[in-house]
This record gives C-alpha cells, sequence and structure tokens, in this order.
C-alpha cells in the first residue's frame, strides 16, 4: 500500500490535488458580504444623493417612516427568500396578502375576537401555500405558473367574499396593533427585526435551512441524499403563505381597513425584486436574509426619496426596472466566475 | 489472501432477474463481492450494468432472485434501505450540490444536530478529520463543490459514501469523466477503500482501469453473466473476447 495518496509536502504551484486553497474560501465569505455592502452602499449613497436635494430625507421622522415602509415587504420577503433558496418562487403572496387581511377583517367584523381572526387569516395563507406546494410538487406544475395561478384564485376570492367592498369598523385593540409605537419606533419595525432574525437563524444555522439550501441547490442530489424535498416545499409555500398573510392583517391593522385591492401584483413584485437584488439566487441554493432587508429597504428608500425630492413617482418603477436587471446580471456573472463546471 | 471461496460473501446476488415490460434487463444474475477486493463489472452498452447498481442500491426491486449481505437475505424496497444496511452508491452525477460547501455535501441528509441546528463545528472537524485519515489532502472544508475539479468531486463523493459507514460501497464509472491524473487519483482512492477492509464493486467501461484496480471482474452481456474471472489469471484479450460475446461461459441457445 502506498503511504500517501496526495503527496502532502510537494505542493507544485498549479497544486490541484489541494482541495480548494484557503483563500477562495475565505473569498466566499468576502463575496457574500461585498455584495451586500455594495447594496448597503447604493443604500448609503443614494440616502446622501437625497438627502443634498432636500434635507428633510434624513430627519427621523421621514427615516423612521421609510423603515416603517420596508417592513411589510421585508416581513413577507423573510419566507420569499426561502422560498427561493430552496429553488422555489412564490408570486402569490401579493394576493394572499389582501386574502389574508379581508379574512381576518370579516373574522373581526362578524364577532370573532381579533386574536383568533389573526390565527384564522393566517390559516387561510398556510392553505394557499399548501396548495402552491401540493400543485408544483404532485402535479408537476412550474412554481411560477402554479403561483401565479394561485395569484389570481386568491385575489379573486378576496374581492368575492368582500364583493369587492373594503371591510372596516375594527376594535382599537386591533388596529393599534399596526399603528402603534414604542419609544417612537413603530411596532411593525419591531415585528420585522424579529421576523427577521427568526428566519437568519433557520436559514444558516438549522437543519431545516441547509436542507432548503442542498434542495435549492440541487434538487436531485438532495434527494438522493435522503432530504425529503417534497416536505420541504410544503413547509416553504405554506410558510410563505402564512407569513403573507399576517403582513396583510398588519397592513389592515395600520389603515383600520382590510381592502380586497390591498397588496396585488404589485406588492408581489416589490417582495420579490427586493430578495432578488439582496443577492438570493433565481436559481436556488444561495441568499441571505440580510440581503433582502437591504434589498426592502432599497425599494423603500427609492420610493420615499423619490417622493422627497418631487420627482414624479412615476418615474420609480423604471429606476426599479433596471436594479432588478442589473443584480440579476451580477448574479448570472457571479456564477460563470465561481465555478469551473458550471451550472 | 484467503481464497474468495472459503468465505462468505458480503454481497451476494442469487438469480437476480428484472424486466421492463417486455425488455428483460437482467435474467439469473449471480454475484459475489467479498470484504478486501475489488470487483469490477463489466459489460458493453445495454448489457444490465446500469441496472445491476439499482438493484444493489435499492432503487429497483429485482422481479427474481435473492440479495444476501454476509449470508444474510436482504430486501431493498428504498435507496435508504441499502444505506441502512452499510451498502453506499456512488451515482455517476455524484448527487453534489456544487453552491455548498465540502463539509456540508459530506454530511448531505445527515448532519450533525444539536437540536434543530446543525452544529457546523462538528461537521468541519469531522469533514476534515476523515478526508485525512482517507490521505485527501485538504486545507479547507468550507470550498464550494462547485469550485473542485471533477477528480476532486469524484474523491468527495467517494469519502462521503464511506463516511456513512458503508462498508459495501458501489462505484458507477468513477473515473469516465476523469483525466489522467484524476483518474490516478480516484484510482488510488479506491486501493485504499479496499485495504481498509471494505467490499468495492465498481461498474466501469474501461478495461485499462479495470486491469489496474481490480480484484476480480465479472463480465455482464445482455443481461446475463459471460464470465467471471480472477484478475491474474485472466487477460484483457479474454475480457474483451466475453465482452462482445466470442466467447461466454453462458450456453448459447439460452438467450431468448
Amino acid at each position: 500500500m502506498r503511504s500517501t495518496l496526495f503527496p502532502r509536502t510537494t505542493v507544485n504551484s498549479a497544486s490541484r490535488d489541494t482541495f480548494g486553497d484557503r483563500r477562495s474560501a475565505d473569498r466566499r465569505d468576502l463575496d457574500r458580504y461585498t455584495q451586500q455592502a455594495g447594496l448597503a452602499g447604493c443604500i448609503l449613497a443614494l440616502g446622501v444623493f437625497f438627502t443634498l436635494k432636500n434635507g428633510n430625507f434624513a430627519s427621523h421622522g421621514n427615516l423612521i417612516e421609510l423603515l416603517r415602509a420596508a417592513t411589510l415587504y421585508f416581513i413577507v420577503a423573510c419566507p420569499s427568500t426561502l422560498v427561493l433558496v430552496g429553488g422555489g418562487l412564490d408570486f402569490s403572496v401579493g394576493a394572499v396578502y389582501a386574502l389574508g387581511a379581508v379574512s381576518a377583517g370579516l373574522l373581526i367584523t362578524h364577532g370573532t375576537p381579533w386574536p383568533i381572526a389573526i390565527v384564522g387569516g393566517a390559516a387561510v395563507g398556510v392553505a394557499v401555500g399548501l396548495i402552491n406546494a401540493c400543485v408544483t410538487v404532485y402535479l408537476s406544475v412550474p412554481a411560477l405558473i402554479a403561483t401565479i395561478g394561485s395569484f389570481f384564485f386568491a385575489g379573486g376570492l378576496a374581492v368575492v367574499i368582500t364583493n369587492g367592498i373594503d371591510v372596516y369598523g375594527f376594535p382599537d385593540s386591533f388596529t393599534q396593533i399596526g399603528s402603534d409605537s414604542f419609544a417612537g419606533i413603530p411596532y411593525l419595525i419591531f415585528y420585522a427585526v424579529i421576523i427577521g432574525v427568526i428566519f437568519h437563524v433557520v436559514l444558516e444555522k438549522t437543519v431545516f435551512g441547509y436542507s432548503i439550501r442542498a434542495a435549492g441547490g440541487n434538487r436531485s442530489s438532495a434527494a438522493a441524499n435522503a432530504i425529503r424535498v417534497a416536505r420541504l416545499d410544503m413547509a416553504l409555500y405554506a410558510t410563505s403563505g402564512g407569513i403573507a398573510a399576517l403582513a396583510g392583517i398588519l397592513g389592515a391593522a395600520r389603515l383600520s381597513t382590510a381592502s380586497p385591492s390591498a397588496g396585488g401584483a404589485a406588492f408581489t413584485f416589490q417582495v420579490v425584486t427586493a430578495v432578488i437584488v439582496g443577492g438570493t439566487s433565481l436559481f436556488g441554493g444561495v441568499g441571505t436574509i440580510a440581503g433582502s432587508a437591504l434589498g426592502a429597504i432599497l425599494f423603500a428608500e427609492l420610493n420615499n426619496g423619490l417622493q422627497v425630492i418631487n420627482v414624479n413617482p412615476l418615474y420609480q418603477s423604471i429606476f426599479i426596472g433596471i436594479i432588478l436587471i442589473a443584480a440579476v446580471a451580477v448574479d448570472q456573472y457571479r456564477r460563470k466566475h465561481r465555478f469551473r463546471i458550471g451550472r | 489472501m484467503v481464497e474468495p471461496s472459503a468465505r462468505t460473501a458480503e454481497l451476494e446476488l442469487r438469480g437476480i432477474a428484472k424486466r421492463f415490460g417486455h425488455v428483460t434487463a437482467l435474467d439469473g444474475v449471480d454475484l459475489s463481492a467479498y470484504a478486501g477486493q475489488v470487483l469490477a463489472v463489466v459489460g458493453d452498452n445495454g448489457a444490465g450494468k446500469s441496472t445491476l447498481i439499482k438493484i444493489i442500491s435499492g432503487v429497483h426491486r429485482p422481479d427474481d432472485g435473492d440479495i444476501l449481505l454476509a449470508g444474510e437475505p436482504a430486501t431493498f424496497h428504498v435507496p435508504a434501505d441499502a444505506r441502512r444496511a452499510g451498502v453506499a452508491t456512488v451515482f455517476q452525477d455524484l448527487a453534489l450540490v456544487e453552491v455548498l460547501d465540502v463539509s456540508t455535501n459530506m454530511f448531505l441528509g445527515q448532519f450533525p444536530r444539536r437540536g434543530w441546528f446543525v452544529s457546523r463545528k462538528a461537521m468541519d472537524a469531522q469533514s476534515r478529520a476523515f478526508l485525512e485519515e482517507l490521505k485527501v489532502n485538504i486545507s479547507s472544508v468550507k470550498t464550494e463543490v462547485g469550485m473542485l475539479s471533477g477528480g476532486q468531486r469524484q474523491i468527495i463523493a467517494i469519502a462521503r459514501a464511506i463516511r456513512t459507514g458503508a462498508h459495501i460501497v458501489l462505484l458507477d464509472e468513477p473515473t469516465a469523466a476523469l483525466g489522467v491524473r484524476e483518474t490516478a487519483h480516484a484510482k488510488d482512492l479506491i486501493r485504499e477503500l479496499r485495504d481498509r477492509g471494505n467490499t468495492v464493486i465498481c461498474v466501469s467501461h474501461d478495461i485499462n482501469v479495470v486491469f489496474d484496480l481490480a480484484d476480480r471482474v465479472q463480465v455482464l452481456r445482455l443481461g446475463r453473466v459471460a464470465g467471471v474471472r480472477e484478475i491474474a489469471a485472466t487477460t484483457k484479450d479474454e475480457i474483451i473476447a466475453l465482452i462482445t460475446g466470442a466467447l461466454s461461459d453462458q450456453p448459447v441457445e439460452t438467450l431468448a
């Protein structure tokens, strides 16, 4: 028997015997953070630009408003990040947002105690998520089509059960959960931070998170290694639906109105765009909650800042479109240059 | 070396048959693999090599015949059954996740846990220790598999197969996609496996690799066993003759 498989001492310059030299491993971490640092840099630069144009942008009140605007997108972006990392896609969130809101709203106006109504509304979202998962897993319908289908389904349902009329007349104890503040900081921001931390830990540290990454990175390999990918999909879409409904309910509490026309396609696109701009790959396996938070803040900033400096809000979509395409182009470029034998 | 016939085979197949509709993929296939030996399975396209692998790894169930592990009958309903019984399979696609690092890939589906959490430290330490034990030189187990060469990926896949505690290792074309130097590395690792007392079954197209590596070679032809030879007592010409059908241990007329 030979003494060594790979000579340890003779490290030649091309050294492909040595697995991934230390530098490339360090670069991996660096890569991950450079993109987020780049995004944070964009947010800062934009902030400086808006402040120079109009000092009110950097006021305490406006920054809180900006963050509050980002929260509902971010809360939904958290499970969406997990879905994308897991190799899926959930376009139904905008409609589930409205359906969750009006379901809980109708329950409240029909006399259900609001804590139970919240659970009921979230359960409707979970149900839509489970339908999404079943359609993709068992009917082999691509996630894009399945969730666009359930987007229309859920959106239609929200209109039908309300006859298209806004639901209002909620008790103060309910509306306060969406509109009150603590120490000058809206509750919504606290919710977003708590949910963000939970999803970050789930994705980065837990067996569930590791399995999501594996399933999204290479579904057949994950399945071949006894990772139950269908069950993962169920959990992911159910969480996505449940949290989207919950966000809709919080939005309704904030505005004291549950509208069947809340959320919608614009909400879906904002959420998915924030996730992708935050560095989560459309092709699965790669993504962070922190990135999605930055993505959501960037869009809230753009939205807010353009209004503060009196730019026609109609221009906003043009910027968002450009940013989205640029972000995905950067993702593609990085993939091509990272992996020797590419996917 | 102990004469194989004097020992119990770690893995034995008896009269295995598998049909897909009207196609008979395997018909009465016997096979014996022993600890501390490399058994090569060779054959032309359509000889039944892939079906045989899938039966041993639990992907397919045979229509007929028995699987014995160390003399005890075994039934594999799903691949997890084979894995639990100590049979690890390295398929040609390797089943690695390119965007994940080496140590995560080593523990895919069996992450060391602390409650709901993955014990990252334990995973990295065990991966490093295990690869070192296999004399695979590694400076970082945190490198993404997608950044490794084909040979390195093959080695990770094989290492993972044995990490799970398997003592029977099934390799599907382990050198098919590799360059000359990488092939040499993979062969060294396979020898290391054998020397550690594992039972290695290696399906290959490459006659040279077979003669370098194997202790015994079993030739399949059209779903049947055309012959089994000790490498020391045969020649490449004889094996090729068995593969092409110019020579056969089977009576010719039994082919339906």
